[in-house]
């Protein structure tokens, strides 16, 4: 009897760790049902729990169903099946981190204030705040001490300049975010849970790996890597390209005349059956690439994604745009590469790489000199970071492209939580369907929803 | 009850017929785990590694008979489930028979059961391979999820089928598409990756008895590194590798040298970009230098470990 209760006992608590290691992996991005992980319980009592490389092959086996979340898994494991001191230390760690950071916000209360009144902004912008050098935070006090005691001509001020103020150092603060960290965010000390915070700081080190990185941050030496995965990513849309779009997956109606005249040899008796079948419509893919100064940090993916896609889908039709439309339609001969082909077109056009952007111009060129661009088999690819002139009329373009193709897809290489700050991103937004891609993980998932 | 096979059993099995594993590739244990909890398994990797061939393996294993569906765009219910058998309905009905009824003409005798409904209907257990299954469309992929969750399917004439003896399903992707959740919750999911040279020489050793074991070792690692270096379209298979090393074999090589590398580089690459490729960033000596800086590699790792 004691012995059925102990089972029962360590039963329970093999499943409380489970869950708990479920839970882990959920909040780092997998998703997991409860049956998988009765899956799971069931192969580790089957298997048993004394080899910790079994244990753990067990586990990605029933519960990790993604090659891309396999390195997350490692992670997690390593980090929950650690031991017992490790993890106390790693809980220090996360708390001492995050003691650090309310401080550091908690002075900033302190410190920025106009006339004894707390300011109105963000936490992140606080955060920005608390990362400078200490002779920069001395200076914006410095400019907040001023600003409270009156203007440079003496005359003193009241609480009616605080939004002003506010105005002045939220710009301020946006200067030395961009500087900093470029469009990184400011990274938070992350979970208090040790474990948790261990598997977080892990995962970002592994951003290292160039999936995960911003592309305009990947070295040249590692683009040959890079070129092979963009190239595998084409491929896959490529053969969603050439798969038909809507499949003829159910016959169609019967063909009554097609079957009468089959069965004419068998007396009239309908033996022989024919079918309407759908009509096959494949997708045409036309690319819209920004070479404008903007996005010349990420000309070298740009190329790479056209390459990549125009070596594996015929009938790509390829444009540029920056401030006019430069069209790269039928330039391709063997062996030239994709950049020779875009540095001779620019030629032709008297346009360099790198300038300012306008879509609408762009749109309205590919509307009156190429029509037959927007069918309804069309794809449009949209690469760019929406900042353009002529916001407003681009928008409007862009409504009459939506209505007049299949779809538009817009790869921004602007990060999401950035949108907001460029000011025709929302004026776009109903128009296509946008996804922030900066990394080739963005891409991997764009490529995943969509096709 | 028939007694249960340990998972030592189940891997002296897989050596028994000569399948090679290697502890680090996790296939038996992943393999067996699917066996034993009458699970799907789904196997992904790059094509050519050998996904295919461990539900043939499974098949050998198990004892029981390999029924196969090649997936492909278009893949639907008749090709996949059953079919009416049309004409043979048509001629009973026209044989005219004052007690024929409609139930009649929808029984057993008029189905043509296509591999999915074979798998179930058989009397013994069998491996049911779905291959390919990436290649479908996704609303066949759902209108897979109760054969896969309960083994059983609907037939609206009929009613629900239950399998006789649940199939030991195996379901191979390529990658081309993401498998929706649904279908990958309910399988034990392993990745395949290209073998490792070990693992490679052991497989050509055993495939081709012949191949002495010096050009075992330089054709496994010339291909690695072609693997591995290389940003190929698609990299040499393990049947590739084979191939190449029967023809080494045939032409009298004991090792490999750069000419013949050159002369036999089809039988590994078959696309003319990947042949374009490998001459413009590596070429056949440089393949051979590479190798042979691995061999040292490894010789090095070897002398640590017997130190």
């Amino acid at each position: 009897m004691s012995m059925d209760i102990n089972i029962d006992r360590k039963v329970s608590e093999l499943d409380r760790h489970l869950v708990e290691f479920a839970q882990l992996l959920r909040t780092v991005g997998l998703k997991i049902s409860p049956s998988e992980i009765t899956d799971a319980t069931e192969a580790l009592s089957l298997i048993g729990l004394v080899d910790r490389d079994k244990v753990e092959a067990i586990l990605q086996a029933t519960l990790v169903k993604n090659v891309q979340h396999i390195s997350a898994f490692k992670e997690a494991f390593r980090a929950y099946f650690a031991s017992l001191e490790q993890k106390e230390a790693w809980q220090k760690d996360a708390a001492q981190k995050t003691n650090q950071w309310n401080e550091q916000i908690e002075s900033t209360y302190q410190d920025l204030r106009f006339q004894d009144n707390e300011l109105d902004i963000s936490e992140e912008q606080r955060a920005i705040y608390a990362s400078l050098p200490e002779r920069d935070k001395q200076r914006l006090r410095d400019f907040l001490q001023r600003s409270s005691n009156g203007t440079r001509s003496g005359v003193p001020v009241d609480h009616s300049y605080q939004p002003m103020v506010e105005r002045v150092l939220r710009g301020s603060l946006e200067y030395w975010r961009k500087k900093l960290n470029e469009d990184e965010p400011i990274l938070y000390p992350g979970s208090t849970n040790g474990v948790l915070s261990e598997v977080e700081r892990a995962l970002r080190d592994r951003e290292v790996e160039v999936i995960a990185r911003d592309l305009k941050k990947i070295s040249p030496e590692e683009w040959p890597e890079v070129n092979r995965l963009i190239r595998r990513l084409s491929q896959r849309l490529a053969n969603q390209v050439t798969r038909r779009y809507r499949a003829a997956r159910r016959r169609g109606g019967l063909d009554m005349r097609s079957t009468l005249r089959k069965n004419l040899r068998y007396g009239g008796v309908l033996v022989d059956r024919s079918y309407r079948s759908r009509r096959k419509g494949r997708l045409r893919i036309v690319l819209l690439c920004d070479i404008s100064g903007s996005m010349l940090k990420y000309t070298e993916f740009i190329w790479q994604f056209v390459y990549g896609l125009s070596t594996v889908v015929s009938g790509i039709k390829t444009f540029a745009f920056g401030e006019e439309l430069i069209p790269l339609i039928g330039k391709f001969r063997k062996g030239q590469t994709f950049e020779a082909m875009v540095k001779e077109a620019l030629s032709v056009s008297g346009k360099e790489w790198g300038g300012g952007t306008n879509l609408a111009n762009a749109l309205e060129t590919l509307q009156k000199k190429y029509p037959d661009t927007f069918t309804k088999q069309t794809l449009l690819l949209i690469v760019s970071d929406a900042q353009t002139l002529e916001g407003e009329k681009a928008a409007v373009l862009l409504s009459w492209v939506r209505r007049h193709v299949r779809e538009v897809l817009w790869l921004n290489t602007l990060p999401e939580r950035r949108w907001s700050e460029t000011p025709f991103v929302n004026a776009f937004l109903p128009f296509c369907q946008m996804y922030e891609c900066y990394t080739l993980g963005h891409l991997t998932q764009i490529l995943n929803k969509q096709f | 009850m028939p007694n249960r096979r340990t998972l030592d059993q189940f891997e002296n099995e897989l050596e028994a017929i000569g399948y090679i594993t290697e502890r680090d590739d996790r296939i038996a244990l992943t393999s067996f785990l699917a066996t034993e909890l009458g699970k799907p398994l789904l196997i992904s990797g790059p094509a050519g590694v050998g996904k295919t061939e461990i539900a043939k393996v499974l098949s050998q294993v198990l004892g029981a008979p390999l029924i196969r569906l090649q997936c492909y765009e278009g893949l639907d219910e008749t090709k996949a489930l059953y079919e009416w058998n049309y004409q043979r309905q048509l001629l009973k009905i026209q044989m005219g028979s004052e007690h024929l009824q409609e139930a009649d003409l929808f029984s057993t005798n008029y189905l043509l059961p296509r591999p999915l409904l074979q798998a179930l209907l058989s009397e013994k257990r069998s491996v049911l391979l779905i291959d390919e299954i990436d290649k479908t469309d996704s609303e066949f992929e759902a209108f897979l999820f109760e054969l896969l969750g309960e083994f059983q399917v609907t037939i609206p004439e009929m009613g629900t089928i239950k399998a006789k003896e649940r199939p030991m399903v195996v379901l191979t992707s390529n990658g081309e598409r993401e498998l929706s959740d649904g279908l990958k919750r309910r399988c034990i999911f392993l990745y395949v990756e290209p073998p490792s040279v070990n693992k490679e020489v052991r497989i050509l050793r055993a495939k081709v008895p012949d191949l002495p074991e010096r050009l075992a070792l330089e054709v496994a690692r010339a291909v690695n590194v072609l693997r591995e270096r290389l940003s190929l379209n698609k990299i040499p298979s393990v049947s590739e590798t084979m191939d190449w090393a029967k023809a080494l074999l045939v032409m009298g090589k004991t090792g490999l040298d750069p000419a013949w590398v050159d002369a036999t580089l089809t039988l590994l690459l078959k696309s003319q970009d990947d042949v374009e490729l490998f001459y413009r960033e590596m070429g056949a000596e440089r393949l051979l230098f590479e190798s042979s800086k691995m061999a040292q590699g490894e010789r090095h790792v070897y002398g640590h470990q017997h130190r």
